[in-house]
Order: structure tokens, then C-alpha cells, then sequence
């Protein structure tokens, strides 16, 4: 296995800091915020998405299940004339001990699902902000859409994404060095999977390990059940799908791994609220054929030739474009996904190059300098399953860096 | 888990179903577009990859009474049961004019006067009318709330399967509890005992806390555990979609049986008996807020009760939410976690958290993992 060293970065134009400042990334969002709002004349935002509370308030904490974490979460009021946000969250000791929030801005609780919950909500909202304000929201439980005629002036409210969208697309280099912190855990308990597999081991047994590692090393939370899934070798052996293209990813089980199995890895953990992603391509007790490296120099053909045209000012078209070009104008990736999405404060957020949103969509969108796209090329070569691996890049002005930093044994040199 | 991702078992989907429809029936809902993913669970019985923390609402099920059809979001059949045929999945997109397609459809079939969502977007706000232009658009959590709220017989053995796993898995994270570990390694022992056993996903991800360090920290830290410190265990687990949820604290040996220490475990043992005492069938919620009155016990600010089953359920009996809780009745088939939570300046907090069903007999404490004073008198059943 080769180093896991982080990459030397001096050379390439992207300057990173060895630990994210979490002060200066928190004023440094918040002041691309306020701008975005007065530039919308939205007055406030109301936000309830964990990865929107998150990028507004600093606040940050193991993420729990969905089921729980409807209920029982932070909550963020931004006003556009106050540098310093509201947060209201069930762990106010976390939030008191790290963030800069007096007692005004510091609320506790609230249950934004239960009717009472929202009463005195409301009540703190219309504290906060004028009658007359235009508020943007993420999202609305049951409760506030019940309620809606006392929360909202006017009905739809405005959408908070109009604002957090494009904050939230291009990183600062705090944001940037918090992915790749959460990337260097995710690989190092990768490098611990990696050498326990073998036929045998369960699904669950890599995940037992993975899990493991990344909270020693210091993650937050893990935010993905990791993915191992195995491919068979035809399309035919996979579950039927609605779209005629290969179904993945799949859930991991009890399965036992078997000698020769194909596995396509998906994982990935959060720090300081950002998360990771992680894949690549194992083969289980086995050396890859001649065939399933050549599987990878196409992966990686397709990869570089991504890598080549990325660089700030470029349309997200071009990317595609040089994918398709090496595939005779076929889409060498899932079509039910993409090749490529942003990665932040969600394991995948915008910008989405290559969806269903079409190639007008992606000409619209040009990439700027501080954008981090995961590129997740597939070769599928039927007969003999296939290879997909996937890498974070960020873009800058000057063309683009791989922070991925994990080998792709066993295939390649 | 098994060796491949199956749907819940018919009894559970249909025992569901029987209720989802008659909550839909209550409250005059002909068609519902579901968000959550427990109520996507709930009403298809199909597992979906598990991510952490909160999604954006978009359609993941819809509902349709009158026809007792099922559409849903998924772009494979794998999981999925046999009353859900191929024409009635929908992939993954990125373009929202594809859901109003889809929806216009069902909506073309359906002709509904009634809409209901779990939880609602700006965008949604505004695309729904356009995919239901005959109908009104209104909120359906409360009919999912109340038909998820008292537990079919099936889902009390799933929740009582994930209590297991979790309960199993803290067992394995306290024996590693000795002076010079981690809360980071307590965490990442918790989490492998509990993969190791088949289930890969945590309901909460807070599990170690050492109370001495005071407050509601979270975070797992490199704080390492001292003798004589108090370390409580939050252990939550998703097993096949149900949580199941156990906490525990235990004392760091030695000078773990300090006079401090075991005050405090008998306070935390009057108030937990109390907190059973009030899950009463039909009592009012408010029964547990008093519990922590006549015990003479602050009230904490989290959460004193939640419904468990697929995630954080109704009824939610809290400090900040005295009308909520005089309310809500503790109905027979509620399963709810109790938590019993006291503190001391001086050596820190026990927090206890115990699943508790609520039969027409009383309470049917579903957990039994030791506690630390209770097995050292050999009072530990």
C-alpha cells in the first residue's frame, strides 16, 4: 500500500490551512450570507435542515437518524442586520462552549413538530423579526404548515436555498481543510478494511471495522451506512431497475464475501460538520485480471481527461463533454446519478454535473475556483462486472487538485 | 440483518397499512406524499440506504386510498414487495418537474379533493397545486403521527429485536470502561460490537459521555476517563427500521463507591421507579414531569419521555411543553424511552434511559441491561 500521507500542496496553487480556523470559516460564511440576503431582500431565514443550521450558526454534532433527527433539532434564525445568528438547539452546553453566541442568540429547544412546540416558536420569530419582514425557509414540519397563516406573512414563504445554494457552492480554504481532515480519517480506517478483507468477512464485518477507526480517529458522526457492494460480473445478475442501467449502490447485509468478489466502496464520516466520500474498487483474495485492469486505465483515462478541462470559468458541460468524448458520446457514469456532485456539509449537494437536469442545465452552470466536485466515472464492461472509484477535487483558478489520496490497489501499477 | 436487504415482513406491512388507511379515513386524506423516511418505511415496508441527519422534503411514497395503491421512490426492486409492481417506482431525479409528472398521473387516477404531506418546501408549496389543481393541499403528519403512535404487536418484536442489539453492544463498549479509555474509543467500540451483531446503523451517534465534565456535551472527545468518574451510555440502534434505545452510567473503577456516588445512584433509583410508576395505561403524559416533582428532582431540559418506533415518536413529554404533555394519554401500545436523569456538583450525572410498552396491565419494561448498584447488591435480576 502505498503512502496515506497527505498530498504535497505547495505546487499546486491551493493554499490550505494545516487546521481549519473555525472562527474565521464561521465570520467568513456568515458575511457571504448577509450579503446574499440583502442582494434577495430576504430579511430573515428560517432554517431547519441540519446542513443549513450547521453552515449558519457553526453549530456542529454527531448527526443522528433521520427519525430522530426530524424532531429533536437545531434550529437556526438568521437576520440580515445581525452579524451574530439565533440558534435554538437541544445542546446548548456544545453550543455555549464553542460558538461566540451571547444568551440573547443562544436559545434553547425546539419542537418544531408538536403544535405547542410551534407556538412558542412563533413567538420568539415575531420577537425577532418585524411583521413585514420577507422570510425564506428550507423547510416546513406538519405542525408549521398547519400554522402557517401565524409563522408566514405570505404563503409560499420565500425559499432559503435562493440564498444558501450559492453560499454554500464554492468552500473557503477553512471549509476546504475540514473536507479533507474528514477525508484523511475516512481513508486512514479504509486502509484497516482494506487489509482485513478476505473471503469470509461479512459485509457487516467491514463495517464493524470501519466504524470503529473513524471514531478513534476523531470523527463526528458517520453519515453514510457504508456501501460494499458486490458486483457480479452481468448486468442481468443485478435487481431489475427502472431506467435499464445498472443498479447501485445497494444495501450491505450479513453477506459473506467470497474469493473474486468485486466489491464498488461508498463511505463516508463527518468533521466539524463536513462530510467525506470515499470509493473505490476492491476485488476480494484475488489479483484483477488482465481485463478488470484494463477496466481501470479506462476508469482513469476518463478520470484525467475530467481532470483536464476543470478549472475555474469553465462550464460544468465541458466536464461531460470530455467523458463522453473517450466514450464515443456514451455517459460513462450512472444515470440515475451523476458525474460529479459538490461536497460540503452533505455527503452530496450542489453542483450536480451531469443529471437528468440535461446539458443545458450543465452549460448554465460554470465552476468556480473553491468548488469541490467528487468525480465518480463507471466502466461497466459487461461479462465481467466493472470498476468505479471516485475522488475529491477542488477546482481553482488555475485548473484543479485531487485530494483523494487513497491508491487503487489492487488494480493499477 | 439477513444476507440480503428483504421488505419488512407482510404481517408488519399489513398490520401497518390497516392502520395508515384508517388514519387517512380519520382525517379525510385521499391521497398522501410522504417525505419522511419513517413514514416512507411505515407505509412501504421497504428498506432505504441510511444516511445521518435530516433530508430535504421531496415525494419518497405517495398513498392512495381509494385504491390502496403504493407509489414509490426507488430505482430498483430490490427490497421492495410484491403489492408494489414495477410501473409503480420512480427513480431518482434531479428535475422537480418530474415529480408533478408523476404526480399528475396519480392525480389524473385518483381525481383527490384532499392532499396530504408529512412536512413541506417553499418549492413544494408551489408544485403540489400544479400536480393536484382540483385539491387541497393540507398537512398529513398528524395522521401519520397518529397511526404510528400505539405499536402493532409485530412492531413491538422489531423494537424489541433493536433493544437487543443495543443493549448487546453497550455490554461490550462497558467492559472496555477503565481508567486511560477514551469517550472516542468507547464510541468506536459501540459502534463495532454493534456492527459485528448485523445492524450498521446507529439511531443517535452521541453514545459516551463522561457526566463529570458536566452540562449536555454531545461530542465524543479525546477526553480520557479517570477513576472515580461517571460515564453514562446512550445507546440507540436501528435495527430492520425500528430503534431500540437503552442508557446506562456507570461509575469508573476503583473509587467508584464513594458515598457521593452512591447517594446519587439512590436518587437516580427513586426516580426511575417512579418514572415506571406513571406509565400507567391511559395516564397523562404529565404524569412523568410530576414523577420528577415528588422525587424532588430538577426537570432536565431534554426530552423526559419519546415514542419509539420507527425514529422519535409521539408522544414527545418534555419541560418546555407542559400543555403537550397534560395532553397526551399513555395508551395501551405506546412504546415510549423513559429517561431518568439526576446530577450532583460534585461527581456528576446518572442518566438512565429504559423502553418501556405500555399494556393494559401497566408498564412492561422492555430493557434489561444491568445497572452498576443494582448488580453489586445482587438486586440485578
Amino acid at each position: 500500500m502505498s503512502n496515506l500521507l497527505t498530498p504535497a500542496l505547495a505546487s499546486t496553487g491551493l493554499h490550505l490551512p494545516a487546521e481549519p480556523d473555525l472562527p474565521r470559516m464561521r465570520r467568513e460564511r456568515g458575511a457571504r450570507l448577509r450579503s446574499g440576503m440583502a442582494d434577495k431582500g430576504i430579511d430573515a431565514l428560517v432554517l431547519l435542515g441540519n446542513a443549513n443550521v450547521s453552515y449558519t450558526t457553526g453549530a456542529t454534532w454527531p448527526l443522528s437518524d433521520a427519525g430522530r433527527a426530524n424532531v429533536e433539532r437545531p434550529v437556526a434564525i438568521i437576520l440580515v442586520d445581525d452579524e451574530i445568528p439565533h440558534l435554538f438547539t437541544p445542546f446548548v452546553t456544545d453550543a455555549a462552549g464553542e460558538l461566540e453566541l451571547d444568551r440573547d442568540h443562544l436559545h434553547g429547544p425546539t419542537y418544531l413538530d408538536l403544535d405547542e412546540g410551534v407556538d412558542v416558536f412563533s413567538r420568539a420569530l415575531g420577537d425577532l423579526v418585524p411583521p413585514t419582514a420577507t422570510i425564506a425557509v428550507d423547510e416546513l414540519t406538519g405542525a408549521m404548515h398547519r400554522q402557517r397563516d401565524v409563522l408566514f406573512p405570505d404563503w409560499p414563504p420565500r425559499a432559503a436555498s435562493e440564498i444558501m445554494s450559492p453560499a454554500r457552492l464554492v468552500k473557503t480554504p477553512d471549509e476546504i481543510a475540514c473536507l479533507r481532515r474528514a477525508l484523511w480519517i475516512t481513508e486512514q480506517a479504509m486502509a484497516d478494511v482494506h487489509a482485513q478483507l478476505a473471503p469470509g468477512e461479512r459485509q457487516t464485518d467491514l463495517t464493524a471495522t470501519f466504524l470503529h477507526r473513524v471514531f478513534e480517529l476523531g470523527a463526528e458522526a458517520n453519515v453514510l451506512d457504508p456501501i460494499w457492494q458486490v458486483m457480479p460480473n452481468h448486468q442481468a445478475d443485478l435487481p431489475w431497475t427502472v431506467h435499464g442501467d445498472i443498479a447501485c449502490p445497494l444495501l450491505s447485509s450479513e453477506r459473506a464475501l467470497a474469493q473474486g468478489d468485486v466489491l464498488w466502496v461508498d463511505a463516508g464520516i463527518s468533521y466539524g460538520g463536513y462530510h467525506s466520500d470515499f470509493g473505490r474498487t476492491w476485488v476480494v483474495g484475488d489479483e484483477p485480471t488482465a481485463r478488470q485492469h484494463a477496466q481501470h486505465r479506462r476508469w482513469l483515462e476518463i478520470h484525467d481527461a475530467v481532470l483536464s478541462v476543470m478549472r475555474a470559468g469553465v462550464p460544468a458541460s465541458d466536464l461531460t463533454a470530455a467523458a463522453m468524448e473517450l466514450c464515443g458520446g456514451d455517459r460513462p457514469w450512472m444515470s440515475h446519478f451523476y458525474l460529479g456532485h459538490g461536497l460540503g456539509l452533505d455527503s452530496a449537494e450542489a453542483p450536480y454535473v451531469g443529471t437528468d437536469l440535461g446539458d443545458s442545465y450543465d452549460r448554465r452552470q460554470v465552476l468556480a475556483a473553491g468548488t469541490v466536485l467528487m468525480i465518480e466515472p463507471v466502466v461497466w464492461d459487461e461479462g465481467q462486472s466493472g470498476y468505479r472509484s471516485e475522488n475529491m477535487i477542488v477546482v481553482t483558478e488555475e485548473g484543479c487538485v485531487n485530494l483523494s489520496d487513497y491508491p487503487y490497489d489492487p488494480y493499477g501499477d | 440483518m439477513a444476507t440480503e436487504p428483504r421488505p419488512d415482513h407482510l404481517a408488519l406491512r399489513e398490520g401497518r397499512r390497516e392502520r395508515l388507511f384508517a388514519a387517512m379515513e380519520d382525517h379525510d386524506l385521499d391521497v398522501v406524499v410522504l417525505g419522511r423516511v419513517a413514514n416512507i418505511r411505515y407505509a412501504s415496508g421497504v428498506p432505504i440506504l441510511w444516511n445521518a441527519g435530516t433530508r430535504p422534503f421531496g415525494p419518497g411514497c405517495v398513498v392512495v386510498r381509494e385504491t390502496r395503491e403504493l407509489y414509490l421512490l426507488s430505482t430498483w426492486d430490490e427490497g421492495v414487495p410484491e403489492e408494489i409492481p414495477h410501473d409503480h417506482l420512480f427513480g431518482i431525479t434531479w428535475n422537480p418537474m418530474n415529480f408533478v409528472a408523476l404526480l399528475q398521473g396519480i392525480d389524473a387516477e385518483a381525481a383527490p379533493h384532499r392532499v396530504g404531506t408529512d412536512a413541506m418546501s417553499p418549492l413544494f408549496a408551489q408544485l403540489l397545486p400544479m400536480a393536484f389543481p382540483d385539491a387541497t393541499i393540507i398537512d398529513a403528519s398528524r395522521a401519520l403521527g397518529s397511526a404510528r403512535r400505539t405499536k402493532t404487536a409485530e412492531e413491538v418484536e422489531a423494537i424489541r429485536a433493536a433493544i437487543g442489539v443495543a443493549e448487546a453492544a453497550m455490554a461490550v463498549a462497558v467492559t472496555e470502561l477503565r481508567p486511560g479509555v477514551s469517550e472516542r474509543e468507547l464510541t468506536g467500540a459501540f459502534m463495532d460490537a454493534m456492527a459485528s451483531l448485523g445492524i450498521t446503523t446507529p439511531a443517535t451517534q452521541d453514545v459516551v459521555r463522561i457526566t463529570s465534565a458536566g452540562g449536555d456535551r454531545t461530542r465524543a472527545s479525546d477526553r480520557v476517563v479517570e477513576a472515580g468518574d461517571l460515564v453514562s451510555f446512550d445507546a440507540g440502534v436501528v435495527a430492520d427500521g425500528y430503534t431500540g434505545e437503552v442508557g446506562r452510567t456507570w461509575p469508573v473503577e476503583p473509587n467508584g463507591n464513594t458515598p457521593a456516588i452512591e447517594s446519587l445512584y439512590r436518587r437516580a433509583d427513586e426516580l426511575g421507579e417512579r418514572l415506571i410508576a406513571a406509565c400507567q395505561p391511559g395516564a397523562s403524559g404529565a404524569g412523568l414531569l410530576d414523577a420528577y416533582r415528588s422525587a424532588g428532582e430538577p426537570l432536565p431540559g431534554a426530552p423526559v419521555a419519546h415514542g419509539l418506533g420507527l425514529g422519535f415518536d409521539d408522544p414527545v413529554i418534555v419541560r418546555d411543553l407542559l400543555q403537550t404533555a397534560s395532553t397526551e394519554s399513555l395508551d395501551p401500545g405506546v412504546v415510549l424511552v423513559v429517561t431518568a436523569s439526576v446530577s450532583d456538583d460534585t461527581v456528576g450525572s446518572i442518566v438512565t434511559h429504559e423502553a418501556i410498552l405500555i399494556t393494559p396491565d401497566g408498564p412492561d419494561v422492555l430493557t434489561s441491561s444491568p445497572f452498576w448498584n443494582r448488580q453489586r447488591s445482587g438486586a440485578q435480576p
